[in-house]
């Protein structure tokens, strides 16, 4: 059941209008890359990758806007053109419906940015390189979309302005309080990405280096996307389609 | 209600308030197998009423129970329960077969393609099948979703103001269809603020007014009250101060005004007035030029029937 509503997800998602926006802004990191190498830069390839493309650009921009627009459209436009009664209305534990919508929003989430990502660290890099930079950053990207997308497809439940609150937590939180107070970072999903990232690429530290450990990084991850599940389950089990919605 | 068959619907002192707003005003029924109709104004209630029925809302007070289960957190119950809801909005990149087979396959069916095939049959949708739901009529969207509610064949089927925007012959179609469903045993609960599809359809009905029952019982009961209640009538005659002293003698009628060239006539007898006017006219020598009812919105009616 969990892979019928999946499969529904996917194709609501990849057939909307907002596919164009995404696939504009996934090209972004792609044309930067063919830039840095037909141009004359300083940089070390692997500093300039893993620093400026990688975290600076797809991590903390690309990544956190492609989860938040499948993320809150998995089930939230359905939830707002009206179509979620459809699924509703069906004998299906609503865990196994958050668990669809889910899996659909991380595919979907998943695919986008590994395609921009890699596809532009191949790039800046002239092939894999020796460093696990592409692998480091292509787990962390997959572990970043599903934490990213488990706590947008909650808030889509939990409020009907999920996209507005989605863009306060990457560009206020995370964009702005993180920088400040660097205790805010234990609940940042960014550092949660760049850590596990530090934890699989084998270059130095002043190349690139993550703000959490790998070990902390994992299991904050974990707890904020069972954490976010959890409760979207939780709410959806609760949820009202009235005249006031 | 009266009932001959055991209900499968009870509400029991059932109200839902939004704040300050009372949508549903303790408000207790039963329904039984057969075809109810949902009569009321719009801003009535009826979709509130339905959305707790459907499981949708949960009650602020009272009980509402479908098939002896609460219907509020009770997903299971949708195996046997269908919903035709009143947004015309489905899924626009899917097929109408895509879609049925969808619903067939959340409903765990073991053949989810021949049964969503046998119920597009039913609504008569072979045609445009293969054809994205985003293209399709009104109407069409209507029997689609029609066809998806009833794809697992469901006891009870709640149907929200189901046709809306369909044309005549597929009115016709689908009422035709809603009786074979009612005549094999099942619910069928639907809303309509149009007394005439209600008449044609519902063997029973619920009024429904400013979120109280206003009335319930057999159509043609209703229908008797909603026809007997004071009815106001102007007339234009060759003497209309004459006619006007012949007919306040007659039992049917209340009370006579002469006002700005024209007789208005109260009466509580429609049928009794109606007989007695173009006798009493004959009878005085006075030629009729114009009888015609003052124009009352169905909400007047359904307001006298909560007044009454």
């Amino acid at each position: 059941m969990i892979w019928v509503i999946a499969h529904l997800t996917i194709r609501q998602l990849v057939g909307r209008g907002r596919t164009i926006l995404v696939g504009l802004l996934s090209l972004i990191p792609i044309g930067l890359a063919v830039l840095y190498r037909v141009g004359s830069s300083d940089t070390v390839a692997a500093e300039w990758t893993s620093n400026v493309l990688l975290e600076g650009l797809v991590v903390t921009s690309l990544l956190p806007l492609v989860a938040l627009v499948n993320g809150t459209a998995a089930l939230g436009a359905e939830i707002e053109d009206g179509t979620a009664v459809y699924l509703l209305a069906k004998p299906v534990p609503r865990s196994q419906i958050i668990l669809g919508k889910l899996l659909g929003a991380w595919l979907v989430t998943s695919v986008t940015v590994l395609l921009s990502g890699l596809s532009a660290a191949v790039v800046a890099l002239g092939g894999l390189g020796s460093d696990r930079i592409v692998l480091g950053f292509a787990v962390a990207l997959v572990a970043g979309s599903l934490v990213y997308t488990a706590l947008f497809v909650m808030l889509s439940v939990q409020t009907s302005r999920a996209l507005l609150a989605g863009l306060a937590y990457v560009f206020l939180w995370e964009g702005l309080v993180n920088g400040l107070f660097s205790g805010t970072r234990l609940l940042s999903v960014r550092h949660y990405t760049l850590g596990i990232a530090d934890g699989i690429v084998d270059i130095p530290p002043y190349f690139f280096e993550a703000k959490l450990g790998v070990g902390t990084s994992l299991v904050l991850a974990t707890v904020v996307a069972v954490g976010a599940t959890w409760q979207a389950v939780r709410r959806l089990g609760r949820f009202e389609i009235g005249e006031t919605t | 209600m009266s009932v001959s068959a055991e209900p499968t619907i009870v509400l029991a002192d059932v109200s839902r308030w939004y704040g300050n707003v009372v949508a549903v005003n303790g408000m207790s029924f039963s329904v039984a197998p057969g075809i109810t109709g949902l009569l009321g104004p719009n801003g009535a209630g009826k979709s509130t009423l339905l959305h707790m029925l459907s499981g949708f809302l949960a009650p602020s007070a009272g009980t509402v129970t479908v098939l002896g289960e609460s219907t509020w957190r009770n997903p299971s119950l949708y195996r046997r329960l269908g919903l035709v809801p009143e947004r015309e909005s489905v899924y626009a990149h899917l097929t109408g077969f895509e879609f049925v087979r969808l619903n067939a396959r959340l409903q765990r069916l073991a053949d989810p393609d021949g049964a969503a095939m046998q119920a597009i049959r039913l609504v008569d949708l072979e045609e445009a099948s293969s054809r994205a739901c985003g293209g399709y009529s009104k109407g069409m969207k209507q029997r689609i979703k029609v066809a998806a509610a009833l794809v697992h064949d469901p006891q009870v089927l709640l149907l929200d103001e189901p046709f809306n925007g369909a044309d005549p012959r597929q009115r016709l179609h689908m009422m035709d269809l809603f009786r074979r469903l009612a005549a094999d045993g099942r619910t069928l609960i639907f809303s309509s603020h149009i007394l005439e599809e209600v008449e044609r359809l519902a063997e029973r009905v619920l009024v429904i007014v400013g979120g109280r029952l206003a009335a319930s019982g057999d159509f043609r009961e209703i229908r008797r009250l909603m026809t007997d209640r004071p009815h106001t009538f102007t007339l234009r005659t060759t003497d209309d101060r004459r006619l006007a002293a012949a007919l306040v003698a007659h039992r049917s009628v209340l009370g006579v005004e002469l006002l700005d060239g024209r007789l208005s006539v109260r009466t509580a007898q429609f049928g009794a007035f109606a007989r007695a006017v173009p006798e009493i006219a004959r009878a005085e020598a006075i030629t009729v030029r114009e009888l015609r009812p003052t124009d009352e919105s169905l909400e007047d009616v359904f307001t006298y029937l909560v007044n009454r």
